[in-house]
């Protein structure tokens, strides 16, 4: 059984179809791209998938069930796990005690099992100095947090609203390969949104396209890349 | 969706009115006549949060205090309400204005907490300084005019109050004209409706804030004036009024200054039939708190089907 | 060993503040307990504050706590110290009630329903006569305690200990994260596994009763209590006022605040006996203009270095 399928799931705003009739399957220990111009429903779909929206029609299986119309806060704590594209750190907490909140409230544990659970995995993001306002951190160092929040959810699916976005070369390669060490290790199914290609070819072994809110290509990146109509879509978008 | 609305809430109430009109004609009129008030007060706090997207909870107070000066100006020089309230919509203007610049402003950037207990504050202010200023006592101008009647058959009816209906209808149509025939009100309305995108479009956001807190404060200043040729004052007279006004510009939905008439004649109209029967005269008052959460609760419900 | 220093100091002034009747006379322990009083709801409402829900209802609940307190001892013909455990219970079961339709709403909505459900009580105890005493109010057989000035100062203040021993149990629990965490963004909070209706309701309904409890005190100290006195809307303004000028977001600030306008206002009175309360709306302004976070706020600049 895949961990997160989706059937039919469609998104309308008043009118506008947002994601329309998107049907795709994530698999534990699999990296899976989702990318497309913008404005085509990416963020919509996670939404979607994580419970921030309901949808308009279609459904969400997670681990076999129906979860379409779970509140977020349950499909979080169910496993279901991302960042979001406008980072919004909480400011009036520390690094830590953002980072904490995945664990009590997902995990359900106490605030010193928490504790120490949230400084393993930002051991393990190499996020340092856990007692600092989030105000004085960096763009790679509010990425990183925004990753550990969402893993100390105890994940099994976890998606990432493009977290390379405003990273530098250097910078994204060691994010790169964080990634793929996370999902190895944690065995995760993870989806990953991005513009920047090169990201998109090195990170994942398959990515869906989606073009206003429908998908119209599925495959290796080589492949789709290589696709007419991805290749139309994206030069629509930029013209 | 607004004009259907409109509609709807104009077709219930006519029947209604006809089922009014038959059994107990005052409740109409009286009720008519308190909506003129009710909507004439609303209109200009409305407009302040259709373009300025701020709830100004001292906007009674505005109206309070424009009420004590025009008291003033009448016991001194013995002109008449509807004489004085050139001068003083001048000056509530131009006080509108200092506000916006010394306070509204500094605080149009912060969350809206702030912006809330900021005219909080206002308001408790200006209370307080007129209680400093004139005590709790009430003050009271009496008029001639205003004991003016009608007799139709059986029915005797004070008309004065009517004037109010006329103000408010004035308002809304001025308002429609100014902002949908004038380069200044036309500026004014896409900066309310998208602020940013009227920044760049080379609409000065600021200066359009400042005309319409001005705008709304003569406005309302003037209402302070005209309110005095009813009622006696005293320094809370005002703050019953923010709520109603904030209630009503709830029920029309924000932007729709034309709901803010109809929504009073609910509410006037509903007060004034509670206030017919000697049982639930009291209870009147209530009529409006329950009408505000209704229509809130309504509100936030619908929003999230939708 | 800092902490511990902040223990200390907490437990010399509890020791401080239960055996001042042994030092005081009675006028300044009334003022003591009208300061506790505003100590209270100022500390209560901005424990509700901490989530980002800004409630101008203090005086609707603190209201309903006195009514029911007094009618249960006239009505029902309680004893007034069982009185005061089952009004705080009445407001509190009724928050919670109340709380699942309000806490459906946000920003100026949730602010606005509150204030005018404070009204809504007001004019129901207004108008039934027969039960409530209408706008005549209450009068109640005796003063708790038989009125000793002592005894009355001590309730109050376990009405305050109570307050602010929640109050530094949602600073040091898991509710801090939660309401913090729903006060900077409730969508990312729910992407964390926050149940945002929960802990909103758990704030709401706490915070009630607690209002409900100092109101209940109230008039059982004073033995009566009219609609005008029990929802005075001081009860709303000036715990607000409070909060905003010690610091909101903390137990401190609201202390701090409390004990500063409350004995001013005091002084002020004397000096000014009609509108003295317009000092409170100049604090109101110039606070949340000049210094957003207070006095607690501006003495930890330092350490978090950014405004609200």
């Amino acid at each position: 059984m895949k961990t997160l399928v989706t059937e039919h799931l469609t998104k309308r705003f008043l009118g506008l179809v947002a994601v329309n009739d998107v049907s795709f399957s994530l698999d534990a220990g699999e990296i899976l791209g989702i990318i497309g111009p913008n404005g085509a429903g990416k963020t919509t779909f996670i939404h979607l998938v994580s419970g921030i929206l309901m949808p308009s029609s279609g459904k969400v299986l997670y681990k076999g069930r129906d979860v379409s119309y779970t509140p977020a806060h349950e499909r979080a704590r169910a496993g279901i796990a991302r960042t979001f594209q406008l980072i919004h750190p909480l400011e009036n907490l520390t690094v830590i005690e953002n980072v904490m909140i995945g664990a009590v409230f997902s995990r359900g544990q106490s605030l010193k099992e928490a504790r120490k659970s949230a400084e393993g995995i930002c051991e393990s993001l190499r996020l340092g100095d856990l007692g600092r306002d989030t105000a004085s951190l960096s763009i790679l160092e509010i990425k990183k947090m925004e990753i550990a929040r969402a893993l100390a959810n105890g994940p099994e699916v976890l998606f990432l609203d493009e977290v390379m976005a405003g990273l530098n070369t250097d910078e994204t390669r060691q994010m790169i390969s964080m990634v793929k060490a996370i999902a190895k290790e944690r065995g995760l199914a993870v989806g990953v949104v991005e513009h920047v290609m090169g990201v998109i070819r090195e990170l994942t072994e398959r990515v869906i396209v989606l073009e206003s809110g429908e998908l119209i290509a599925e495959g290796p990146y080589s492949e789709v890349s290589k696709n007419p109509r991805v290749i139309e879509a994206y030069l629509g978008g930029a013209a | 969706m607004a004009n259907k609305r409109n509609w709807t809430v104009a077709l219930a109430l006519g029947a209604a009115v006809i089922g009014i009109l038959v059994w107990r004609p005052t409740v109409l009129i009286y009720g008519l006549q308190a909506a003129g008030i009710y909507a004439s007060i609303a209109i200009p706090m409305g407009l302040i949060l259709g373009i300025v997207h701020i709830v100004n909870l001292a906007h009674g107070e505005f109206m309070m205090a424009a009420s004590y000066l025009t008291y003033m100006v009448c016991r001194a020089t013995g002109m008449d309400p509807f004489l004085a309230l050139v001068p003083v919509a001048a000056v509530t203007a131009a006080f509108g204005f200092g506000i916006y610049k010394l306070t509204i402003r500094q605080a149009l950037k912060a969350p809206e907490l702030n912006q809330l207990i900021l005219t909080f504050g206002l308001a408790i202010l200006l209370t307080q300084a007129a209680n400093l200023a004139f005590t709790s006592q009430t003050r009271k101008i009496s008029f001639d005019y205003v004991s003016a009647s009608v007799d139709i058959g059986e029915l005797s009816f004070g008309i004065y109050n009517f004037v109010f209906v006329a103000i408010a209808v004035a308002m809304v149509v001025g308002l429609r004209l100014f902002l949908t025939r004038t380069t200044t009100g036309k500026a004014a309305l896409a900066v309310g409706q998208n602020p940013r995108g009227a920044a760049i479009v080379g609409i000065d956001v600021d200066r359009t804030y400042a005309l319409v807190f001005s705008l709304a404060s003569a406005l309302v200043g003037m209402m302070g004036a005209v309110f005095i040729t009813r009622s006696s004052i005293f320094p809370a007279v005002g703050s019953p009024f923010t709520m109603k006004s904030f209630c009503l510009i709830a029920m029309a939905g924000v932007g729709n200054i034309p709901g803010i008439l109809a929504s009073s004649v609910l509410l006037g109209v509903s007060e004034n039939f509670l206030k017919a029967f000697r049982g639930t005269r009291g209870w009147a008052d209530i009529v409006f708190f329950v009408l505000i959460i209704t229509v809130i609760l309504g509100r936030s419900i619908r929003g999230k089907k939708a | 060993m800092k902490r511990n220093t902040l223990y200390l100091a907490a437990a010399a002034a509890a020791v401080l503040a239960a055996a001042l009747p042994a030092f005081l006379g009675a006028y300044p322990l009334n003022v003591a307990r009208s300061v506790m009083t505003y100590m209270a709801l100022a500390v209560s409402w901005d424990m509700l504050l901490r989530s980002g829900q800004i409630s101008f209802g203090i005086a609707g609940l603190f209201g309903l706590g006195s009514y029911a307190s007094a009618l249960l001892v006239l009505r029902a013909g309680m004893d007034p110290a069982m009185s005061l455990v089952f009004a705080t219970l009445f407001t509190g079961a009724l928050a919670f009630t109340i709380g699942f339709a309000v806490l459906r709403l946000r920003a100026m909505y949730f602010s606005i329903t509150t204030l005018a459900l404070a009204e809504i009580f007001r004019i129901v105890l207004h108008n039934l006569h027969d039960f409530s005493g209408g706008p005549e109010g209450v009068v109640l057989p005796g003063v708790i305690f038989g009125g000793d000035t002592r005894a009355l100062y001590w309730l109050c203040l376990g009405g305050l200990a109570i307050t602010l021993g929640v109050s530094w149990y949602f600073e040091k629990s898991k509710l801090h994260l939660a309401l913090t965490a729903i006060r900077n963004d409730e969508t990312s909070a729910r992407s964390s596994g926050v149940d945002i209706f929960r802990y909103l309701l758990i704030a709401f309904t706490i915070t009630s009763t607690l209002q409900g409890m100092m109101g209940a005190i109230q008039v059982q100290s004073y033995g009566f209590t009219t609609p005008e006195t029990a929802f005075d809307a001081n009860f709303t303004l000036l715990p607000l006022a409070m909060a905003l000028l010690g610091g909101i977001h903390s137990t401190l600030g609201p202390m701090a605040g409390a004990v500063l306008l409350g004995i001013a206002s005091e002084w002020l009175k004397l000096k000014i006996p009609y509108g003295h309360l317009v000092v409170y709306g100049i604090i109101i302004v110039l606070v949340i203009l000049l210094m957003p976070r207070g006095l607690v706020g501006l003495a930890r600049k330092r350490r978090t270095g950014r405004g609200a």
